[in-house]
This record gives C-alpha cells, structure tokens and sequence, in this order.
C-alpha cells in the first residue's frame, strides 16, 4: 500500500466514513467526500475531473478497490501512520458542518463547488449555475443551489 | 508530412499536427526519456516520450479510419482523435513516472517507525493528465498551432476522458484496444532488444469492430493476439519496468527527490503549484530529465549523509545492492503469502540489522512493486467490480465480438481463454537493497545477504 493509499483511509476514517464500495452510493459518497477533502485543504492529489455525477478520480477508484482488496492483510501497513494537525482539523471541521454520509447532499455540494472552482463559474450567480447544472444532467431548482452556495461559504469551501 | 517511425514506418502528418509537433511545448518530450532511467540497464532504451506520442497518432490514425465509419465520425473528428493520441503525454514529468509518484514514496524510515506523518495540508504534485490539460488549454505555443481555446478544451477532455458530447470519440480513446500501449509495448521491446513486448498490431486493428451500441471490440480470430497483447505488457513489467537494477536506482531517486522536497531543497519543486507555475511559465522548456540530473548532481554535495549516498548512487551509476528478493505469484485476496511475511520481518528487524552494521536506516530500500496482473485492470478489480465504473471505464477492458453476439463480452469472462485463467492472480516482488557508499565492499554485502536470507521464511 502506498503512502497515498494510507492517506485515503486516514482521510476517510477522519471523516467517519467506512471505506467500502459495495452499492452505488458508497462509491458517490467516497467520490465527493475525497474531492470536498481537498477542497478544505487536505490535499492527496488526486485528479477530479467531471463526469455525469460531477466531480470524479478514476485514480481514487483504483486505489479504493485497491486499498479494499489489501487492507484486511495489510492493517501493519496502516499502523502508526496519522495526519498532520492542520489536515486533521479540517476535516473535523468538514464532518461537522457537512452531512457526509448524504450522498445527494455530497453531490451537489461538490457539483457546485467544481463549477465554481474549477470552471470559473460566478458564485454570486445561483441561477446561473443552475441553468449550467441542468445542462450537464442535473435539476436543482436555483433555490436548492443558493443553499449549496451558502453551505459552502458558511464551511469556508469558497 | 510525413516522418519515419522506427516501429510503424511512415506517419502522415497534417499541416496542424506539424505545427502542434513545431512548439517548444512540444519539443520538450525529446528530452523526456520514455523509460526513465531503463537506459542504465538497457543501453539502448534511451527513446523518448517524443517517438512515443508521434507514434500514438499513428496508431490512433490507423483506429480512427478503421471505426469511423462504424461510429460516423468526420473528418475534424477523426483528427481531433489524431491530435489527442499525440498531446496525451505533454505533461509528463522528468523521468516520467518518476517524478510524479513522490507523494506516493515511503522513506524506509516511515516503513518501520511506529510514528509517522502524512501532511495533507500541502498541494501535491498534480498528475501529468492534469498537467498536459494546462498545457493544451493554456499555453500560447500550443492554443495558437490548435486553433482556439474551444478545440483545446475537446482535445484535453479526450486525452482525459471527461464526459464530453461527443461520446463516440471518447469511446475510441479509451476503448478496449489501449491505443498507448499498443505503441509503448512495441517501442520499448525494440528499444530495449527484449522481445516479449513484440505483438500482432496488425491483425488486431484489422480485426477492429464496432457494435451496434458503439461498443469498440475485437473479432473473435483476433482472440489469440488480444491474449498475446495482454502478455506481452505482464512479461514486460516483469523483464523491463520491474526490472531489478532500474527499479532500485527510480526507488533511490524518489526517495532522494521526497528527502529532499521536504527538506524544502533550493531548485526542486516545494509542491503541486509550484509545478504548476513551472508549466505554464517559460521555464517549462527546461522541465526536462535534465531538471531531475540537476538536483541529484546539486544533491551529492549535501552534508546529509543519506541524501549524498542516493544522489551518488544515481550520478555514479553504482545501483542499490539487491539484499534479498521475494517474487509471488498469487491468488487475489491472499492473505498470507512469502511476501507479506518478507516485508513484516523487514518491517521488525530492519532497524536492529542497520544498528548492527552501523549503516544508516536510510541507506536500506525497501520495495514492493505494484500488484500486477495480466488483465490491466489488476488484480484487485474483477470484471464484477469493473462493472460500477464511469462507462469510460469499462470500455478499458478488452472485449471481443464472440459468435452471433452483436455486443461483445469482455475478454476475462471468455471461459476459454486463458486471460480468464489467470485474471484472478498477481504477481508482486519484494525487494530489500542496500545503497552503497565508497566504501561498500562485496563482502559486506554478502555478510547483509547472509542475515537476511531466511527473512520471510516461517
């Protein structure tokens, strides 16, 4: 297991998520919880890139089915192993103010935040964001997205 | 325009692609060595990210023109599949892959102390997809000879493999074929003179079909050369990209580059936006293997006893001493095997042999390569969990177009074929090397050798 594979497990159980990728939702939520992780700051680079869900790592899914598949013979490998104190505060921070284990919540959330930072959208403009959402195969109504906003502001994510 | 490849003979380029191949953007992978530092151990293996990425727009020419038919694909189409198989690698770091894993790299002090840190809070080096995407989309060099914003944005999403409106092209760039590795595992054979990578190119893009659905597969008769294609990339990680003296030398640099980035070392990249910055800077054109040598050669003349001896076993060509080696070849899902037993006696008695000898822990490099096995996808992700990716994804697989099925099947659920035989193994090799110093003489290697013989027997 490599030292980012740690990093992921570390991350996940700060957050109180089990890593497991058993329905489709486990696998959404270890997406967007990993990508909104990194937006708070606790960087373990991986690569999202949009897809009909929003944000996604083809590397995070690899090295989740890899870290499923070794962890139950390489709980050594975990042992010792922590987070610096700033990457742990932030994601305390992340698993009070979010409902992580809300996958819709996650997906919108994370949605938002990726039209807005990675595609330059405006933050001030719900409606607009809205519009670009449906486009890409999402309906949320502008009320729904002006929450997502604030939710994010209020965290510090934006 | 046409250009003479080693391996596909001539490749007719478009006025574009000349342009494209024209800018120092793009002249910088002549300087990227395609096999990081597999010249130390096969001489002639000094090909670059260059010959590979032309001859990528070769071989996705040759698939383009074969399924575009199928797929109605039209003329920008089909050169915009061109113009992705050439910018795929763009972003590749000195060394290739070496750079790049740093993040992921365990010094030997963090694999047996009990207390370790991962600081998170720093951006990590991004990946060289992410990198080639910057490139494409912002660089003046490359917008210009592209034409726009616009056809940059289509062509990184489909090096990239984004959700982009026309699915059918993403579909042929990632489909089951791995155009990449048909040109690497043929390139790196020649250059290297080891034959395993050697496969059928031709019979297999002569085999192509597409189905009804757009679904990229593989005519049954071309089963045989599919397996052998899958073989031939198993035997070459085997004989060349884990090839022991290679492994041990990108192990020592990574190890060197991680010692030294968080010792925040003058001329070496601090994090993932200083790479940034590089790329989209007018230093890029010195992001080069020559970045790397740079810092090791600046490195050997450190006062830090464990940093000098890696850079001068990497600037002297004096590889890490292989101690022991434990190869397996096992079922996926094992738990216990000779490896896993090697890397928990390394773990819990590494510290006590360097203690004794008076070596610094650092100076000892433990390794385990990647699980590897003869489906890409790895040993870790069945067909059944395959089965939950991106659609993208799932075209990654091998299929083949059996009888009378309009739709293929992917090739680990053919029960005949051995693809299907060994899908459900790994092989996986466990290495303990010692970095030599002046000083190291063959006789204390061989005394090292003798204490860790029975390391990871019962």
């Amino acid at each position: 297991m490599d030292r980012r594979q740690i990093g992921l497990i570390l991350v996940l159980e700060k957050l109180g998520l089990p890593l497991k990728l058993e329905t489709f939702d486990d696998r959404l939520i270890l997406q967007k919880a990993v990508y909104l992780a990194d937006a708070a700051g606790v960087h373990l680079g991986y690569d999202h890139g949009w897809y009909l869900r929003g944000p996604y790592s083809p590397g995070l899914t690899r090295d989740a089915f890899a870290a499923v598949a070794e962890l139950p013979s390489e709980k050594d490998e975990i042992r010792g192993w922590q987070l610096d104190e700033e990457s742990q505060l932030r994601l305390e921070s992340l698993r009070r103010l979010i409902p992580i284990t809300d996958a819709c919540s996650l997906e919108l959330l994370a949605s938002v935040h990726y039209l807005v930072r990675r595609r330059g959208m405006h933050r001030d403009d719900p409606g607009l964001l809205a519009k670009e959402l449906h486009e890409l195969g999402k309906d949320y109504d502008v009320e729904t997205v002006r929450q997502a906003l604030k939710t994010l502001q209020a965290n510090g994510l934006l | 325009m046409i250009v003479v490849d080693s391996i596909h003979g001539d490749v007719h380029l478009s006025e574009l692609e000349r342009r494209l191949i024209d800018t120092p953007s793009f002249q910088r992978l002549r300087n990227l060595k395609q096999l990081g530092m597999g010249h130390v151990t096969y001489p002639n293996a000094t090909h670059t990210r260059f010959s590979h990425s032309l001859g990528v727009l070769g071989v996705m020419g040759r698939v383009a023109d074969v399924a575009g038919q199928a797929l109605g694909l039209g003329d920008e189409d089909k050169e915009n599949l061109r113009l992705a198989g050439l910018l795929h690698d763009i972003g590749h770091y000195p060394y290739s892959h070496l750079m790049e894993g740093i993040d992921k790299v365990q010094l030997t002090e963090e694999f047996v102390e009990s207390i370790k840190t991962i600081n998170a809070s720093s951006e990590r080096y991004p990946s060289h997809e992410e990198l080639g995407e910057l490139i494409v989309t912002q660089r003046e060099d490359v917008l210009e000879a592209i034409g726009g914003k616009e056809r940059a944005g289509i062509i990184a999403s489909l090096f990239r493999g984004y959700q982009i409106e026309t699915e059918q092209l993403s579909r042929l760039v990632h489909s089951s074929l791995d155009i990449d590795r048909l040109d690497y595992l043929l390139r790196d054979a020649h250059a290297t003179g080891v034959p395993y990578g050697r496969i059928d190119l031709n019979y297999l893009l002569n085999n192509l079909r597409v189905s009804p659905k757009g679904v990229v597969g593989i005519d049954l008769k071309a089963l045989p050369a599919a397996e052998q294609c899958l073989f031939a990339r198993f035997f070459m990680y085997r004989a060349v990209y884990y090839h022991k003296t290679t492994y041990a030398l990108e192990e020592a640099c990574r190890q060197l580059l991680r010692r030294l980035r968080d010792q925040e070392a003058a001329g070496l990249a601090g994090d993932g936006n200083e790479i940034r910055s590089i790329v989209t800077s007018n230093q890029f054109g010195q992001f080069t293997d020559a970045y790397v040598d740079r810092v090791v050669h600046e490195a050997a003349q450190s006062s830090d006893e464990i940093i000098q001896s890696l850079a001068n076993t990497i600037g002297s060509r004096r590889p890490p001493r292989l101690l022991k080696e434990v190869p397996v070849f096992e079922e996926r899902g094992s738990r216990h095997h000779a490896g896993s037993s090697f890397r928990r006696d390394c773990r819990h008695r590494l510290s006590d042999l360097a203690k004794r000898h008076s070596i610094p822990l650092g100076r000892f490099l433990y390794c385990e390569t990647k699980p590897l096995s003869v489906e890409e996808r790895g040993p870790q992700m069945t067909e059944h969990d395959a089965r939950h990716l991106r659609p993208l994804e799932k075209e990654e697989i091998i299929k083949v177009f059996l009888l009378g099925q309009q739709e293929p099947t992917s090739i680990v659920s053919i029960p005949y074929s051995i693809v299907a035989a060994c899908a459900g193994h790994f092989f996986r090799t466990f290495r303990l090397y010692l970095v030599p110093d002046f000083n190291t003489s063959d006789e204390r290697v061989d005394a090292l050798r003798q204490e860790v013989r029975n390391w990871g027997e019962a």
